[in-house]
């Protein structure tokens, strides 16, 4: 017990010691007051859309008397509110759009419309916790750890103090625990402070801190091990920080360029191109061509499907659906892709605990790319929920009441 | 003198290359400078040709469409690609978080789709490394792995004083080690001169690329000059090392990222939805370009009618319904192109807060410099914005005239009545060729150098600060 108030005695002194814990906090701080900032950014931007998008629904209302016009000019908002733990690990919504404006036309010619920030942004990257947490931590534990023995031995303790030890090791083993120990709570306290500012809850708090724990963990044992070779500071320290270098940024970059080789993914640009093709051509084509396979998805408008004059707009909306059915099997496989790089990247990420950290932290917050292709699928279910609003009113040639509209459905987030 | 200077020199290269921690620290950062290089290389060529072929097919596919009404050729729209400069295989810039390509159309304004960071695996951040990359954040650390014993080592070993009493001055032993540093930092510009060389064969501007390659010399310079004032000033390597480290930590990793913090809530731009959502009444005092029978297009109506000296409209030598839709979408455009230029507007204004963050960092000044040279900075993502939008509008007003002069008005308000009738709609697939060829191309060498100039004085700064306290340092060094 004398021997851990010794120790603790000794990292008050340490001024270099305290330098690195004193950044530890102040950047898990500064990370944690920044996600919390730009969630409650985004948060007071989605509160502002829901009120204009509503208030520009309520304009149109009455304006057109056609269910085809409402259709076509009625945009809904979508949305995916960033959730509680957000604030630690921002994820995918840098790149990966969480808002969308959709209407009844052809959703693939929608769900890829990027409303991102600025560019410079998203290629340097936000400061959050799960920066802080899986690039930063160990580069301080480095720093803190590197010249344990080897500073002793410099100074011609070393041998002294093996000796004099209870038993071999453990001055050192008592050092690097007090260490890691307050680097590991200069990152989880601010934290907590901000999860529980932010309402996440205590199970996913204590989650992300077993997680930022076992990683500091990680680091340590690889300081362990260059320790054991008995090299000198600033040779510890070079091989340390090649470690990193190689863990956090050489691994993750070849990873990522195996992921991409093993898993291609059909061109974006083709969806797009094969939706817009079909839907063109429509025009041209004989109207039963549309109708046909409009009514294998839809059989209960069988008996509907005659189009008597040039333009209808039931057989407009037919072939929007049409467009997206062509475009279906490339939608299905780039969504596919992306499912299956991510798995893959997720799997092959245990190869460098830094990317592992990074997206269990996301995963949590729930901002990985399985959230983000979570919100695309509730857009999805949304226009299909629209289409199956408007279709009857469509095919059944109904008059637009304000009772109809009020049947109209909303776009729920999740969790409302 | 001189000979003093490069005896010592070479003492430290060939100290160097006997320590195996050098040499081995140096052969990694050759392989990965190598490896990143080549796959950085590989993959802007790809893009540049696939995307230069997905233009032509684009243009293709445009022009072979058979014939139709020419508003129907409005919304069937058309795609550009933004295709990559030859320099992007050094610094592919904001090539991967941008969408690539855009589809064209009547009356609005798309994003930029297909984003490749959006299909890319997630892996902590480092993950998409390029050339620029490796320069600008690891370079550094090795600069700082091999040279931060250059002078403290000597006084630690207790060599410093024997040195200075030969008659070795501070100033004389600073220069030679500074000297001994710049020369590896500029043999590991090596493999960026072999890219720039191959860059310029790819049809890169000359000057640009050799600004490219300078930029990279001055960064690298400020960081041996920087190495070189804390080992003259620390007592110990270790202490020299963990300042520079804590520099390098500040410098590379938190500095760019509080400087995008910075930025965005210094100047806090709507996105695309927020601008799209508040324009919609301006949009509807404009009109539906679709509905010439709709109140707002009344009044030119009347002018029309006048101006022509006829009563009905059927009389006009033009088409209503295609004046209308030529005024509805240059006003609409007018409107659009105001929002538009607004948001860009903002965000360069955030771009160039971010960048002033390059007085405190040299590598947020390094990063900007090299993205504008390469010519893959927001700058250049917002001509290709512009570009598109004037790709747009021609096509788009070219169509509405073929519309206005070619198709009477008389077939246009019948088309729906029978096939007949709509037949008679239906122009010349020859009436397509108002679509311009769009290639993009990078923006004027002057335009790129003018754009770095900032950030290399940032650099310029820095190397004159600390070469100008080293100077100082040098001339009362201590044993």
């Amino acid at each position: 017990m004398s021997g851990s108030i010794r120790e603790l005695q000794f990292l008050a002194k340490d001024r270099a010691a305290l330098l690195w814990l004193g950044i530890a906090v102040l950047i898990a701080s500064l990370s944690v007051f920044l996600g919390l900032r730009e969630v409650a950014a985004q948060r007071t931007i989605l509160d502002e859309l829901i009120e204009t998008d509503r208030a520009e629904r309520a304009v149109l209302t009455g304006l057109y008397q056609d269910w085809g016009d409402v259709a076509y000019y009625t945009f809904h908002l979508t949305y995916d509110s960033p959730p509680e733990f957000a604030f630690a690990a921002l994820g995918q919504r840098d790149t990966s759009p969480w808002k969308h404006r959709i209407r009844a036309l052809a959703l693939e010619g929608q769900i890829y419309e990027t409303d991102a920030d600025n560019p410079d942004f998203a290629l340097i990257g936000r400061f959050d916790f799960a920066f802080a947490a899986s690039m930063l931590a160990p580069l301080l534990l480095i720093l803190l750890l590197h010249d344990l023995r080897s500073r002793e031995r410099t100074a011609g303790r070393y041998e002294l103090l093996s000796a004099t030890a209870a038993s071999p090791g453990s001055p050192w083993l008592a050092r690097a625990i007090l260490r890691v120990g307050a680097l590991t709570l200069c990152l989880i306290v601010p934290l907590w402070a901000g999860g529980l500012l932010a309402g996440a809850g205590a199970s996913k708090l204590a989650l992300a801190s077993l997680i930022v724990a076992l990683h500091i963990g990680f680091w340590w044992g690889v300081c362990a091990v260059i320790d054991r070779f008995g090299w000198s500071s600033p040779v510890n320290l070079t091989a340390l920080i090649g470690a990193w270098l190689a863990l956090a940024v050489v691994v993750p970059a070849a990873i990522e360029s195996s992921v991409e080789a093993a898993v291609p993914l059909p061109d974006g640009g083709e969806i797009m191109l094969t939706q817009r093709e079909a839907v063109n051509d429509a025009w041209d084509l004989p109207k039963p061509a549309t109708m046909k396979p409009f009514v294998e998805r839809h059989p209960q408008w069988a008996d509907y499907t005659e189009v008597g004059q040039a333009f209808e707009w039931k057989w407009y909306y037919a072939f929007q659906q049409v467009g997206d059915q062509t475009a279906e099997p490339l939608s299905r496989a780039y969504r596919e892709g992306r499912i299956r790089r991510d798995r893959l990247a997720g799997t092959l990420a245990w190869l460098s605990p830094p990317a592992l950290l990074t997206r269990t932290l996301q995963g949590i917050a729930g901002t990985s790319v399985t959230d983000s292709l979570a919100y695309e699928q509730r857009v999805r279910d949304f226009h299909n929920a629209l289409r199956h609003y408007y279709y009857p009113r469509l095919f059944r040639d109904e008059v637009v009441s304000d009772a109809s509209l009020g049947q109209r459905p909303e776009f729920r987030a999740m969790g409302e | 003198m001189m000979g003093q200077l490069t005896t010592i020199a070479q003492a430290e290269w060939q100290l160097w290359l006997r320590s195996r921690l050098a040499l081995c620290t140096l052969l990694v950062f050759a392989l990965l400078l190598a490896s990143t290089s080549l796959v950085t290389a590989l993959r802007m060529s790809e893009e540049h040709h696939g995307r230069t072929e997905q233009q032509a097919v684009a243009e293709e596919t445009f022009l072979s469409q058979p014939d139709r009404h020419p508003h129907r050729m409005v919304h069937y729209g058309h795609y550009v690609f933004r295709v990559p400069p030859p320099l992007a295989m050094i610094d592919p810039g904001v090539d991967s978080v941008t969408g690539q390509s855009m589809f064209l159309e009547g009356h609005q304004q798309n994003t930029a789709m297909f984003a490749d960071a959006r299909a890319s695996a997630e892996l902590g951040g480092f993950e998409g490394l390029t050339t620029a990359l490796v320069y600008q954040l690891f370079l550094p650390l090795l600069l700082i792995a091999i040279g931060h014993g250059l002078i403290v080592r000597e006084r630690e070993e207790n060599t410093l004083v024997p040195l200075l009493a030969q008659g070795v001055t501070g100033t004389q032993l600073y220069a030679a080690k500074g000297t001994a540093l710049a020369g590896v930092s500029l043999a590991l510009l090596l493999p960026l001169a072999v890219m720039c060389a191959y860059a310029i064969a790819q049809g890169a501007a000359p000057l640009a690329s050799v600004g490219v390659l300078a930029l990279y010399a001055l960064y690298l310079l400020v960081w041996c000059s920087f190495i070189l004032l804390v080992s003259s000033l620390a007592r110990s390597r270790s202490l020299a090392l963990g300042i520079l480290a804590l520099f390098w930590l500040g410098t590379a990793l938190i500095v760019p990222r509080l400087a995008v913090e910075s930025a965005s809530s210094a100047i806090p731009a709507p996105g695309k939805i927020e601008t799209d959502l508040n324009m919609q009444a301006e949009l509807r005092e404009v009109g539906d370009g679709h509905d010439a029978g709709a109140p707002g297009f009344q009044q030119l109506k009347a002018n029309l009618l006048a101006q022509y000296d006829v009563t009905r409209v059927e009389d006009l030598p033009v088409n209503f319904r295609g004046v209308v839709a030529q005024v509805a979408e240059a006003d609409l455009t007018e409107v659009m192109n105001r929002h538009a230029e607004e948001r860009m507007a903002l965000e360069a204004g955030q771009a160039r807060v971010a960048a002033s963050f390059g007085w405190l960092s040299p590598v947020v000044a390094v990063a900007a410099g090299s993205r504008a040279l390469s010519g893959t900075d927001l700058a250049t993502h917002h001509r290709f914005l512009r570009e598109a939008e004037a790709v747009r509008f021609d096509f788009v007003q070219g169509l509405n005239r073929v519309h206005a002069e070619q198709l009477a008005y008389s077939d246009d308000i019948n088309r729906n009545i029978d096939a007949e009738a709509s037949k008679r709609t239906r122009m010349s697939a020859e009436n397509w060729k108002v679509l311009d060829a769009f290639s993009f191309e990078p923006a004027a060498t002057s335009e790129r150098l003018a754009r770095a100039s900032t950030p290399a004085a940032m650099l310029f700064a820095w190397l004159v600060m600390l070469t100008a306290i080293g100077a100082l340092a040098a001339r009362r060094m201590q044993p």
